[in-house]
This record gives structure tokens, C-alpha cells and sequence, in this order.
């Protein structure tokens, strides 16, 4: 009984000890801290960017004479030792490895940092 | 109908609605401004700077925060994660609460005046007891909600408010007979 009543106690004053904090002004001094807001443009910018990469496409498909520098890249790794072509795999590979850990990484900080 | 903490997320996530997240501040502000205070021992100035940084991480940080669990959960888990770095840089971390606990208790150097004081009783409790009784006693905090919180498993979580309230009802106890 006596236990029960203690416990009961302890119970009530732990949640009475937690009164409201007024804001105070604390809300306000935040939001003044806040970065700006994003420009209302963000999908503007991304049809600029996107026409910009087009356009990059079409001069660079234009001026390397429709496209033969890839032909001519293929059979220069076709004539390649296989042994140089071993290289380059294994060198991407690791680079696109190091690229997706880090990314990995930071991605799995950020969400705990929540 | 006042918005609900996904619907002010939602707006800040679309919009970057800057009024959203005021608004969610001020929902919060005081629970999180609260638990600071208890786990800084009341120092009003650095709970206030932890309690910034908190919302300010929120903010850089909210498309990380999935819906999973409530938003106060994961505010609570940013303003757990800011005291510890905190702490970590001021090294005083756990530890410090062991010798601190001890010194206290010392009836000499114990205030008489604070003997009543259940606020003072649990800044004598080490941190993970601490920590454990303010998120599930005072902020109402279920177990598992906690031990997301502080990155601990459930049962760990348990034993230490089992623990922290016994420790809490010993001194109370000790100091209502004194």
C-alpha cells in the first residue's frame, strides 16, 4: 500500500515538474536564423539546365562528324592488349565503388543525425 | 482544424514554408527547451543554444525524416544527439555523473534546502538513468520510442528507468526522513 502510494507519487510529481516553457521570443529568433528559402524558380532552373545538356548534345554530335568518334573509341579498345582493358575495368570499378560508399556514408549520417 | 505535425512537415518539404516551421517550433519548443534544461542541469543559456541548434538541424535535415515515427521522437533524438556532441566537446560525458552523484550525495555538501526537490534528485542520477526517466516520465515517451531516442535497445531502456526510479524514490525518501 504504502509502496503503491510512493510510486504513485513519484509519478505525479515527475509529470508536474514539467511545465510549460513560455516561447519567449524563442520561435522568432529562430526562424531569423533559418536559411533563405529556396527562389520559387526551381523547376525553371532545371528546364534551363536541361536544354543547356540538349544543346550540349546536339554541337557535340554535330561536330565530331554524327557521332564516329565513338566508333573510332570502340575499335581503339578493341585493339587495346586485354590486359590495359583489365586495368581500366577493375580502375572504374573501384572508383564507382568509393563514389556510391561515400555517398552511402554520408546519405546513413545525415538520417541519423535525426 | 489546426494542421497536424505531417501536414506543417509536408508544407515546409513542398513549399519551404518558412511560417510551417515556426509553427511546428512553437508546437514543440517547449518540450524540447524542457528536456535540455534537465539533461544541461539547468543551465538555461546552453539549453537554449542546444535547443536552436536542435530546429535549425530539423530544418537542414527534414527530408531525412520519413514519417516512421511521431515528429516529436525524432526532434527529441536530434536534441539527445546535439546534448551528447555537446557534452563530448565539454567532456562530460557519463562519467563526470558517477562522481558527481557520489559527491552529492555526501550529506555535508548536500543543500538542505533542495532536499525536497525531485528536480535536483534526478540531476544527481547518471545520464542514461536520467535521460531514460525524462523521456518516458516527463515527456511521456513510450520504452521503444526512447531507445530510438537514444540509440540504446528497449531492454536497456528499461532497466534504467526501473533503475533511475528506484534510485529517484531511495533519495526521496532518504531526504524526507532526514
Amino acid at each position: 500500500m504504502e509502496e503503491q502510494f510512493q510510486e504513485d507519487w513519484l509519478e505525479a510529481r515527475l509529470h508536474e515538474e514539467s511545465p510549460y516553457i513560455d516561447d519567449g521570443g524563442f520561435t522568432a529568433q529562430l526562424v531569423q536564423k533559418l536559411p533563405p528559402r529556396r527562389a520559387a524558380g526551381g523547376s525553371f532552373r532545371g528546364a534551363i539546365l536541361l536544354c543547356v545538356t540538349l544543346l550540349a548534345c546536339v554541337v557535340t554530335y554535330l561536330v565530331s562528324g554524327g557521332g564516329r568518334f565513338l566508333v573510332s573509341a570502340v575499335n581503339d579498345l578493341a585493339a587495346m592488349p586485354l590486359w590495359i582493358l583489365y586495368v581500366v575495368a577493375i580502375f572504374c570499378g573501384v572508383v564507382v565503388t568509393a563514389v556510391a560508399a561515400s555517398v552511402a556514408y554520408f546519405q546513413a549520417r545525415a538520417e541519423t543525425l535525426g | 482544424m489546426p494542421l497536424t505535425d505531417a501536414d506543417l512537415v509536408a508544407r515546409v518539404l513542398v513549399d519551404d514554408d518558412h511560417h510551417a516551421f515556426a509553427e511546428l517550433v512553437r508546437n514543440h519548443q517547449s518540450a524540447i527547451r524542457g528536456l535540455l534544461r534537465q539533461l544541461t542541469r539547468s543551465d538555461l543559456a546552453l539549453a537554449d543554444d542546444l535547443a536552436q541548434e536542435t530546429f535549425l538541424r530539423a530544418y537542414k535535415h527534414i527530408r531525412s525524416f520519413r514519417g516512421e515515427a511521431k515528429f516529436s521522437t525524432w526532434l527529441y533524438r536530434i536534441a539527445y544527439n546535439c546534448f551528447r556532441e555537446d557534452a563530448r566537446k565539454r567532456k562530460e560525458l557519463v562519467g563526470i555523473d558517477e562522481t558527481l552523484l557520489e559527491a552529492q550525495e555526501d550529506p555535508q555538501t548536500t543543500d538542505l534546502a533542495l532536499k525536497h526537490d525531485l528536480m535536483h534528485a534526478l540531476q544527481l542520477l547518471p545520464l542514461h538513468e536520467r535521460s531514460a526517466i525524462l523521456l518516458c516520465c516527463q515527456n511521456g515517451l513510450s520504452h521503444d520510442e526512447a531507445a530510438r531516442v537514444l540509440e540504446i535497445p528497449l531492454g536497456t531502456v528499461k532497466t534504467n528507468v526501473l533503475r533511475g526510479r528506484e534510485k529517484l524514490k531511495k533519495t526521496l525518501a532518504a531526504w524526507g526522513a532526514a
